[in-house]
């Protein structure tokens, strides 16, 4: 029998290998498996608002296999007595539709159901003979027909073992007697049936659950994973693999014979047979429709959970084998079984098989391990960490050429991923095996590429997904976890290769390609301040007002709006003939490399602008969106050289309209990442000019939608809301211009009834913000004053923002200009730091999305003091500008203030 | 550190030195005054003493001929070309720095930074 599955195995491993990705998924499946993308994978995005604000998304995406063991049941079903089988044969065809796919164990009907699984009925006797090949039409037919995949032919070929499973404890039952009936029927009916159907709703349970848990960030992608990659295996499958097929269906039967040979007498090991199987007893309480479909079905009994995992220590490795797959069966979507199955010690168990000698058995034991790390509940997590069984999967990763095992290692790696305190063992034990066998290869980069052959596209296969899922959970988990990231060799390259392969091919929607956007974003995090070297290109620090030569750097680059737009020309045409202009972002020339950059330098250098670009134009995965939006953030913070080279270059690669485009997604966090994005791109003198006015209809766009929402539902998330209006904030100080816009868009009257109406203080602060300096502009009062505003509702606004804290100070504010900077610089503070919110998120985020991606940011080490970091620039440079600019109106308005404006000349 | 104007003045003063680049018709200095006699001193942003109705640098543009020749915003200006400026009108002051004449101005400023640096090493 061994023989026979391995060749069966290897022939369609090799396939998968070779060919497509996905064939894997299907071989596997012999047994039905489901794959629920629920699995918390958790990506962190960071966003850095300015120089340092950081925020951190986290996001979660589970995956679930479920594996239905059917063989085992339904082999035992149709087997026993030919009978069942007859009985069973049609009616099973109905039952299944009905849900009712208990082939487990027979729980022994009555005297009309009388089947009882041939395990049950002599441990074997009546196997000879051949009941299967019935019961496999059915079983074909049945699954299908639920739409879960067949499969298993092979595995369960091992079917054999299904006679292992047959306890003791239940042929006594049945000798004695059809009594067990009244008590069996509901349970068993209830039970397998109800699970087969769930399959497809499971899955959509967890798309919508991952969808919910990610913070975007895996979520979409499940859903097709749920659904589409489930049917296409069986689609595909049955061309692809027969070897199973005919295993399963038809010639299935054979195999099936001629295993259980070997297993016959072994019958189990376990005790006590009576009562259900829990997973029975659990799903019969969920499910009661079963109920009704049980008059018809036999009623098999189920090996308790105690039993199977005593099955993994049994002598014959078959036996191991089912133990496993029924194990993982058991699991799907059961906390309650993977806690017992911690409970009972069985994740040191199932671990140790990963090394088993046998192929078979090391697949089943990681399919297992899967779905019992998959799930909130982070103690399983735990306890596979315990048990080694992070080394023992990269291990297995490493020698298995098998792509169903590398699929479940990986799968399990990216369950294992989320949670916090396993990714550096992570990355300690398999960041390398990981780049080294699966994304390098998979990515199509080749370290040193071939003349003649052209370059290879990335193969967006399972495996690659798995663990690029993975690397991304685990590039969130602070500093250091980007630093080992960052260094490992060929990671990155090979993570852009692909990204650039997926642009070439316009293939930018799947979840690979999220993945490794996340993967990017999140190494982009505070390069500037990270990555060796990086203090070569630092440049001047904003300091604090008035004080290093930092900060006086800053407020000229500050001052260099204050005139109209065509000095400002003027000034920098003067500047180019000066040849002095290194500052003036087009005629900037980039650094001129000696040798083509590698590794970490690849994420900053100015090409990848162009490939996020190209990202944020393709791609209609909002966490591919919101992910390239990001690394745009990250990268275009910060005060070193190549952050000043970043957000020159998204200007020429003409990426400022795509972003302003963005502005109008219906997703939530989309609109915030471009928009922090902006605020930083802002930073450019030039770009803030361009951003103020294109950008700011858009914006204001969002501020009414904020307050007023187009349709139910529709309202932006508190974040988001401050976030849009930060950037404002910030196009607008220093820049006359820019308030104009504002104006002009209609924007006063939107924050006003924002700031007026929001529940939100931080929604009220920082709108106010906006309208403080916006009346800063004495040149703007006039205008203000014809739309019937006066200086009190702009002070109102602010003091009914501050109001909560009681912190305003009325007093000073008399005075036209300074007062109201003063004000506004106050409440800067607060309200960037609201920009950046981290620290309060706690751990558990699974809630809703917003918490948890609260929570992500939050609980990332390196999310707290990033965030506040960022902050500091963000006040210094915005008081630096107040001073200047201020006086700097030369318009006399027609403000009512006694006191001659100031005047202010060029010379 | 306030300054009456007309009184002799005891402060820390830096010479800078600008040459004036020639756009088109125009001589440029690259950076921009406020404040004077006839203007509000209350408003200025940069003198600590809020009724100093001094010279300021308001603004320097990037890469100009001012910012070159290390001048800074919130720059006071004493004297251009040994003309003091303490105690001119905001007009006057323009004229003076912008004669189509000379290409060079010679400025003789102060700042708060300076004040304080000096102070501070004597102190010490």
């Amino acid at each position: 029998m061994p023989a026979e599955l391995r060749q069966e195995q290897s022939p369609s491993s090799q396939v998968s290998l070779a060919t497509m990705p996905e064939a894997p998924e299907v071989l596997e499946e012999t047994v039905t498996v489901e794959e629920d993308p629920g699995t918390p994978t958790s990506h962190v995005s960071i966003v850095m608002s300015e120089d340092g604000t950081t925020r951190r998304t986290e996001t979660k995406v589970t995956k679930m296999v479920k594996t239905v063991t059917t063989r085992t049941v339904r082999q035992v079903p149709m087997g026993p007595d030919g009978l069942p089988l007859l009985d069973g044969g049609p009616p099973p065809l109905g039952h299944f539709a009905d849900g009712p796919l208990d082939r487990h164990f027979l729980l022994r009907g009555g005297g009309p159901a009388a089947t009882l699984s041939r395990t049950f009925l002599s441990g074997g006797s009546g196997f000879p003979d051949s009941p299967e090949p019935r019961d496999i039409p059915s079983y074909g037919s049945l699954s299908r027909g639920l739409g879960l995949r067949p499969p298993r032919g092979g595995p369960l070929g091992p079917g054999p073992g299904d006679g292992c499973f047959t306890l003791p404890g239940r042929r006594e039952a049945f000798t004695e007697g059809p009594e067990p009936v009244p008590l069996a029927p509901p349970l068993p009916a209830g039970r397998s049936q109800p699970e087969r159907f769930q399959a497809e709703p499971y899955g959509l349970e967890d798309d919508t659950r991952s969808l919910a848990a990610d913070d975007g960030g895996g979520p979409e992608l499940e859903p097709d994973f749920g659904t589409a990659t489930r049917r296409r295996p069986d689609g595909g499958r049955g061309l692809r693999s027969r070897p199973y097929e005919d295993v399963a269906e038809d010639g299935g039967g054979g195999e099936l014979m001629e295993e259980r040979p070997p297993f016959p007498a072994t019958a189990a090991p376990l005790a006590q047979p009576e009562r259900g199987s829990l997973g029975s007893l659990d799903r019969a309480a969920r499910r009661s429709p079963s109920v009704d479909s049980a008059r018809k079905e036999p009623r098999w009994r189920d090996p308790e959970l105690p039993e199977v995992l005593a099955m993994l220590r049994h002598p014959v490795d078959p036996v191991k084998a089912n133990a496993a797959a029924y194990l993982q069966h058991l699991c799907f979507e059961n906390e309650g079984v993977k806690r017992r199955v911690r409970q009972l010690r069985g994740l040191p168990l199932l671990v140790a098989l990963l090394d088993h000698p046998r192929a078979e058995v090391r697949r089943r034991a990681c399919g297992a391990l899967r779905n019992l790390s998959f799930g909130r509940d982070p103690d399983n997590k735990a306890a596979i960490r315990d048990c080694g069984g992070v080394p023992a999967l990269v291990r297995l990763l490493r020698a298995a050429r098998d792509s169903e095992v590398r699929e479940l290692v990986t799968g399990t790696l990216w369950n294992l991923s989320s949670y916090e305190p396993l990714k550096m063992v992570i990355i300690d034990h398999g960041l390398q095996t990981l780049t080294h066998e699966v994304i390098v290869p998979h990515s199509g980069w080749e370290r040193e590429p071939n003349e003649d052959s052209k370059p290879r596209d990335a193969e967006w296969t399972t495996v690659f997904k798995n663990t690029s899922g993975c690397l991304r959970n685990v590039s969130s988990d602070g500093a250091e976890a980007r630093r080992r990231l960052r260094e490992c060799e060929g990671l990155v390259d090979a993570l852009l290769h692909a990204l650039q392969s997926a642009v070439g091919r316009k293939d930018t929607d799947n979840k690979s390609v999220e993945n490794c956007v996340c993967i990017m974003r999140n190494l982009s995090y505070h390069v500037h301040k990270e990555v060796p070297g990086a203090d070569r290109y630092q440049e001047a620090e904003p300091g604090p007002l008035g004080g290093t030569v930092g900060s006086q750097h800053r407020r000229r680059d500050d001052a260099g709006c204050f005139g109209g737009k065509k000095t400002k020309e003027d000034w920098f045409h003067q500047g180019r003939k000066d040849g002095e202009m290194d500052r003036n972002f087009d005629t900037l020339d980039l650094p001129k490399r000696t040798e083509a950059a590698k590794g970490f330098e690849l994420l900053y250098q100015p090409e990848v602008v162009r490939l996020y670009l190209s990202l944020l134009t393709e791609s209609r995965n909002f966490n591919t969106l919101e992910a390239a939006a990001g690394a745009l953030q990250n990268l275009s913070a910060g005060n070193w050289m190549w952050a000043t080279y970043i957000r020159a270059t998204v200007r020429k690669e003409r990426g400022l309209p795509v972003l302003v485009e963005l502005l109008q997604s219906e997703t939530d966090k989309v609109v915030r990442a471009v928009a922090i994005a902006l605020r930083n791109l802002s930073l450019d003198r030039r770009n803030k000019d361009l951003i103020g006015s294109y950008a700011m209809a858009e914006l204001v766009r969002n501020v009414r939608n904020a307050q007023a929402p187009a349709r139910p539902g529709a309202r932006l998330e508190e974040d988001t809301v401050v976030a849009v209006l930060n950037t404002i904030h910030e196009i607008v100080s220093d820049s006359p211009d820019n308030a104009r816009s504002l104006l002009q868009a209609r924007g006063v009257p939107a924050l006003a009834a924002l700031g007026a109406s929001s529940q939100s203080v931080r929604e009220a602060k920082a709108a106010s913000h906006v309208l403080q300096t916006v009346w800063s502009y004495k040149e703007l009062r006039g205008a203000l004053q014809r739309d019937g505003w006066t200086k009190a509702r702009f002070q109102s606004a602010a003091a009914h923002a501050k109001g909560p804290k009681g912190a305003l100070s009325p007093g000073g504010f008399d005075d036209s200009t300074l007062p109201l900077v003063d004000k506004s610089l106050d409440g800067e503070k607060p309200g960037s730091r609201d920009v950046i919110p981290m620290e309060a998120l706690g751990p558990d985020g699974y809630s809703t999305m917003d918490r948890r991606e609260w929570r992500a940011r939050g609980s990332a080490p390196a999310g707290e003091a990033s965030e506040k970091e960022p902050l500091k620039p963000d006040p210094s440079r915005k008081a630096a500008p107040p001073g200047p600019s201020r006086p700097a109106v030369r318009l006399v308005d027609a403000v009512g203030d006694a006191k001659p404006q100031p005047v202010d000349s060029w010379v | 550190m306030s300054y009456i104007p007309g009184q002799p003045v005891t402060a820390v003063v830096q010479r800078v030195e600008i040459h004036k680049l020639r756009q088109g018709e125009n001589l440029i200095l690259g950076f921009s005054i406020g404040g004077g006699i006839d203007q509000d001193p209350s408003q200025n942003p940069f003198s600590e003493d809020k009724t100093d109705k001094g010279i300021y640098v308001t603004r320097v543009s990037e890469g100009g001929p001012a910012e070159i020749a290390g001048l800074q915003i919130g720059d006071k200006i004493m004297q251009v070309n040994g003309w003091d400026m303490t105690m001119v009108t905001h007009d006057q002051a323009r004229k003076r720095l912008t004669k189509r004449s000379e290409e060079v101005v010679r400025l003789l400023v102060t700042r708060q930074s300076l004040q304080k640096a000096v102070h501070q090493s004597m102190l010490s």
